[in-house]
Parts: structure tokens; C-alpha cells; sequence
């Protein structure tokens, strides 16, 4: 079982129908030059990655765009539902929207998604403000996780002080049954991430960050001197989660560096998907553990 | 005269190699020119057109030699946050063997047909996939 925890699918073909929501995708996000990905390519990179499932995430910053969304909670489910073999849905919603708790329970009730992605930096806000726990109560009551960027973002308008790490402690220690993760393992402030893991088992991680070098010597940087690998081994190995954050990075060569490092196989079994399947509360019905 | 075509494949595999003779044979007609040139080339830096004979056994050792020249695991510069596509370059090594393969082949066209040698086939040679790729077709004559 291979699970990829952060993919975003802003440019999957069956989403992509209007030519000037796609070029909105790609100022907003800054990718260019990849064009749009009909199903079966995905599923060929799923072929050759190995992943056998993969988190996708959307994206509401409607407040800062006009109200338009910029990929939507009901082009997940239209995306899963083209694929329920392969294809696991997170929602979004955007916190500065006055409807954002009745989106998220929508989401949640309605749609059945499987968890919430927020991003601080582009959205604006801190973990810890009071104005987010009603969406964190929400999580709660479904039981449903929280995937967090935390740490660089290459989008326009994002402010790293939303995400850094220690910005999310307050959050970890006040919701201790709320997963949540903080993804791309906070980079560069991966210690931090490493040192909240230590002290709070409902925090995550994810490998979605390549933003020097190769997969290899990246992983290689991040996974085993930055942070020991020891200590991920040893202590941390039930909650760091293979994630790409592809498009911005490549799955084939991520997925085939993270098994080079030198990690127990026992390891690697909970880094691939078993962490994963943890972090979501279990597969969503209907969907088998290969 | 010019006449031009696109061919496009979804390619499925990290290196692949597709003969696409019979697809560019096809186009010939379409054109109605007798008498010129016909050039295939790809539109991408990844992936390359070459001319070989189409075998099992010399497709495994171009491949297994353009390896040992370009191995995946060695220190390449071109491994870097590119600000243009907003992502990060991890495919040196399909710019390399694209650079040795060439990216395009010419055949005389005579009386019709393509003029090649019995073992002669057209190769697309995938470097980076799997992908969406497109090969561009032209034919010059009258």
C-alpha cells in the first residue's frame, strides 16, 4: 500500500474545462509550462510511482479572489468519484469566509471528504486564532484530519510567519484527538516539525518538499541530517507520511529516493501508507487496503 | 509545398521507445504531395527521434547504453527550483539522451511512398515519462 498524502489536482483534465479558471490555476499557484493531465496519464505516473492511492487536496481563497474558488470542494468529489479505486478527497474552505463552517459541514456530511487542507500562509491566518475553532471543532466532530502547509510556500502572497511550525504547537496541545499535519515537513524549519511530533502523537508530517537538488539528495538532506534519520526510525516512524505535493514536485523519482535512504522496511511500510491510513481515520468506505 | 501533421501519444512509461512508422506512412497520403521530403521531430527536449532496426534485443541495449552513459545517480546541474515552470528540474538525465538520440529524421518521398531501407524504422523515444507527448510531421515537395 502506497499512499500519496499531498497531491494537488489543479490541472487533471475533467477540471480543467474553462480555459480562464486554468490560467487563474496557474498564476495563483505558479506552475506553468505542464499543461493539463488527462486520467489516464495520472494513472500511468501512479503505474510507474507505485502509489496505489492519491490525497487530493483543493484550494479556497475565494475571499482573496473574488469569490471564485479555485479548485473546489465538489471538483474533488467529481474527480474521486471518476476514480474511487484511487483517488482520496480532501475539502477547503476558506477561514475568512463568513460560510466557512456550513461549506466545511457540507464537505464533510454532504460530500463525505475525507479531511481539510488549509494553507495559513496564502489564506492568512494563524493555527492558533480563535476565529478557526469553530472548523476545528468540526474536524472533531467528523473525525476527520487537518493537512496544514507549514513551512516555505513557492505561491505569490503567502507569508511563511503564518506557517511556521512553532505557530502551531498551541493548536496540537489545546485539540490533542484532532490530527493534524503539518506538511512538507515544515521545511526548512524541519526540527521544529520533528520536536512537536516528539511531544504531540496527533501531529504529522509529509515528505512534499524539493526545493534544492535532486529527489535523492534532497531526501537525503531533509530525511537523514537535517532531521537523523534515528530519530525518524527510531521515534518519529508512525508519523511522517510519503507525500509529492505534486505538481510542484515529481512522484516517480521522490517515491523511488525515499526507499534509498536506509529506513527499515518496517519503516518504510508506515512512511508508504500505513501512517496514512492512520492520519485519515481509516480508508474511506469502499476502498481496500492493497 | 508544405503539409504538416501532429501525432500525439500518452507515453506510459519512464523510458519507452514507440515505432511510429506505420503513423507517419499515414500522414503521406493526407498531404497529396509525391515528390519531396518528410521530416519527423518532436516538440519536447526529453525525448528523441532516432531510425533502427525494430528489435526486442536492440531496443534493450540502447537503452541499457544510453544508461551506462547517462546513469540516474550521478551529480547533474540541472537538479533546481526553476522559477520559470515553478517546479523543480529532476529530468537531466532525459535532456541527455534526447541531446544523443537527435530530435528529428528525414526520408525522401518519391513517387508517394517514403523511401527507407528494409530495417529502417522510425523510433519515439520517450526520456521522461510517462507523458503527453507530440511529434510534429512535416512534409516538403510538390
Amino acid at each position: 500500500m502506497f499512499i500519496d498524502i499531498h497531491v494537488h489536482p489543479a490541472f487533471y483534465e475533467p477540471i480543467n474545462a474553462d480555459a480562464e479558471l486554468e490560467e487563474l490555476r496557474h498564476e495563483t499557484l505558479d506552475i506553468h509550462k505542464n499543461g493539463t493531465a488527462p486520467l489516464e496519464h495520472i494513472f500511468n505516473q501512479m503505474h510507474c510511482a507505485g502509489l496505489d492511492y492519491l490525497c487530493l487536496l483543493p484550494e479556497d481563497y475565494r475571499t482573496q479572489q473574488g469569490g471564485k474558488v479555485l479548485v473546489s470542494n465538489e471538483e474533488i468529489r467529481t474527480l474521486v468519484d471518476m476514480a474511487p479505486d484511487k483517488f482520496i478527497g480532501f475539502a477547503s474552505v476558506d477561514p475568512h469566509d463568513p460560510e466557512a463552517a456550513e461549506r466545511l459541514e457540507h464537505a464533510f456530511g454532504e460530500l463525505h471528504l475525507s479531511g481539510l487542507k488549509l494553507h495559513p500562509g496564502r489564506q492568512h491566518f494563524y493555527p492558533s486564532d480563535k476565529e478557526m475553532e469553530p472548523l476545528y471543532e468540526i474536524c472533531e466532530k467528523y473525525g476527520k484530519p487537518i493537512i496544514f502547509h507549514s513551512g516555505l510556500s513557492w505561491e505569490p502572497d503567502t507569508l511563511t510567519k503564518y506557517c511556521r511550525p512553532d505557530a502551531f504547537e498551541e493548536l496540537a496541545a489545546s485539540h490533542p484527538d484532532l490530527r493534524i499535519c503539518l506538511a512538507h515537513f515544515g521545511w526548512p524549519w524541519c526540527r521544529e516539525v520533528a520536536m512537536l511530533m516528539l511531544k504531540y502523537p496527533n501531529v504529522y508530517t509529509d515528505t512534499g518538499a524539493l526545493y534544492f537538488d535532486c529527489a535523492q539528495e534532497f531526501y537525503l538532506q531533509m530525511l537523514t541530517k537535517d532531521v537523523p534519520m534515528t530519530w525518524i526510525d527510531r521515534s518519529l516512524r508512525h508519523q511522517v507520511m510519503f507525500g509529492s505535493n505534486n505538481p510542484r514536485f515529481e512522484q516517480i523519482r521522490m517515491t523511488q529516493a525515499i526507499e534509498k535512504l536506509g529506513f527499515r522496511e518496517s519503516t518504510l511500510e508506515l512512511i508508504r501508507g500505513k501512517n496514512a491510513i492512520d492520519f485519515l481515520g481509516g480508508l474511506p468506505e469502499g476502498r481496500k487496503a492493497i | 509545398m508544405m503539409y504538416m501533421e501532429s501525432i500525439s501519444l500518452l507515453t506510459k512509461k519512464y523510458n519507452e521507445y514507440t515505432v511510429i512508422t506505420q503513423q507517419v506512412r499515414d500522414i503521406l497520403p493526407r498531404s497529396g504531395i509525391k515528390n519531396g521530403m518528410i521530416t519527423v521531430v518532436t516538440k519536447h527536449t526529453t525525448t528523441g527521434i532516432t531510425v533502427n532496426e525494430a528489435l526486442e534485443c536492440l531496443e534493450s541495449d540502447i537503452e541499457v547504453f544510453l544508461g551506462r552513459l547517462i546513469p540516474e545517480d550521478y551529480p547533474y546541474s540541472h537538479a533546481r527550483m526553476l522559477r520559470d515552470y515553478g517546479s523543480t528540474a529532476g529530468n537531466p538525465t532525459g535532456h541527455l539522451k534526447a541531446m544523443l538520440t537527435g530530435n528529428h529524421c528525414h526520408f525522401p518521398v518519391v513517387d508517394g511512398e517514403i523511401v527507407m531501407g528494409g530495417a529502417q524504422e522510425i523510433y519515439f523515444c520517450e526520456f521522461d515519462g510517462p507523458a503527453h507527448r507530440t511529434i510534429n510531421v512535416a512534409i516538403q515537395g510538390e
